[in-house]
């Protein structure tokens, strides 16, 4: 009987010895020639963060819209232009500037993509230019004394035809919600190359570039919907 | 995104006013009449423009030198001052008037000083009470308070 039972163990210590043996056998790794295309085209979009925050901002009024066109596996051509009407207030002068921009570059994705999928984490250049009236509404001559106060003053004057040149360097991230459909949202630091300031005034604000800081710089923030409209598929 | 437009918004205020004082005030120094380099302080000296109340800060004080400021809506400030060095009874006060006239003229500092004023083409002229002698009765421009702009003999 225990003959039996050892001989039984045997047998079942031989079968998994072999079932193992027959696990470690090591499959032939067969060459992945399938590759994922994804689309190339035209893709276009608007900012809706501009609305969003002129409906909550009555000195700003914006309008923007993006457009990008791939032209290589990570790079795409990306422009923006757009419209914009902002009223800055500060301690001693209220202005208004008001204009157009368009801004021109490219942008790099860094994002390694898993199958077709469309995702970006990307980086980007520009070129701005705006074009612009700056109107100085009013302002308080700052004259540091109770004794003598100044007063507001009313002027009105406005400069027409300023325009502002600047560079920027964007960094963002792109998603495909749905097929063809992107979300993205970005910030960017920009640089002023050349901006025209109205005669004894400055520009604080240029349409495109925003708020320019004493140091020349700026910060951009976008939020947008696009659509892709494929032209082929590499 | 409304963190981002929270922390965008929150930076507005970047810069604050440090350039101290934007709009210059017009600065006068007292010396002696009889040895015209040394300074002398006012006794019980008292500063208030025609048809204004005292500056606080010149209220009956011996100084050397007083920085006061003009009224930038106008191209005429009329100031008294007062010294008495007798014996402080309203009786002994002496008065002078001193006038100055200028054209005042805006000029943007920047974003959060604005716009200051300066005063272009200044002439001064008092009446013979206790200013003996003032130097000099023209000035191109006051667009700083570093150095005295009168010297006033006394």
């Amino acid at each position: 009987m225990f003959r039996y039972s050892i001989s039984f163990i045997f047998l079942l210590v031989y079968s998994l010895g072999y079932a193992q043996e027959e696990a470690m056998e090591v499959p032939a790794i067969e060459k992945d020639t399938l590759v994922y295309k994804t689309a190339y085209g035209l893709r276009l979009g608007a900012d809706i963060s501009k609305p969003i925050l002129a409906a909550f901002n009555g000195n700003y009024t914006g309008f923007e819209l993006v457009a990008d066109y791939r032209i290589g596996k990570k790079i795409y051509l990306a422009t923006e232009i757009g419209f914009v009407e902002k009223t800055s207030i500060e301690d001693y002068s209220n202005s208004t500037s008001k204009g157009n921009y368009i801004r021109v570059g490219f942008n790099y994705n860094a994002y390694d993509n898993w199958l077709d999928m469309n995702n970006e984490v990307f980086t980007g250049v520009r070129y701005g230019l705006g074009l612009f009236d700056q109107t100085l509404n009013s302002y308080t001559p700052n004259v540091n004394s109770l004794y003598f106060p100044s007063e507001s003053i009313d002027v009105s004057l406005t400069e027409k035809d300023l325009t502002a040149h600047w560079t920027e360097f964007i960094v963002g991230i792109k998603v495909e919600t749905l097929r063809n459909l992107f979300v993205s949202t970005s910030i960017s630091y920009k640089i002023v190359l050349a901006v025209e300031d109205p005669v004894n005034f400055k520009t604080l604000f240029a349409p495109g570039f925003s708020r320019i800081f004493e140091s020349g710089t700026g910060f951009g923030f976008n939020y947008t919907i696009a659509y892709l409209i494929p032209f082929t598929k590499k | 995104m409304i963190l981002c437009t929270a922390i965008f918004s929150g930076c507005e205020k970047d810069d604050f006013c440090t350039k101290d004082p934007v709009t210059p005030k017009l600065v006068l120094r007292f010396y002696d009449a009889n040895d015209r380099d040394q300074l002398k302080s006012t006794e019980r000296l008292s500063i208030w423009a025609a048809g204004k109340d005292t500056i606080q800060t010149y209220k009956s004080v011996a100084l050397d030198s007083v920085a006061i400021p003009l009224n930038t809506t106008t191209s005429e400030t009329i100031y008294h001052l007062k010294i008495n060095d007798f014996d402080g009874s309203i009786a002994s006060n002496q008065i002078a008037t001193l006038t100055i006239q200028y054209t005042p003229e805006e000029e943007f500092v920047s974003r959060s000083c604005g716009f200051r004023v300066i005063f272009n083409d200044v002439g001064f002229s008092t009446d013979t009470s206790w200013i003996q002698d003032f130097t000099p009765a023209l000035l191109t421009t006051i667009d700083n308070q570093s150095t005295a702009h009168v010297q006033i003999f006394h």
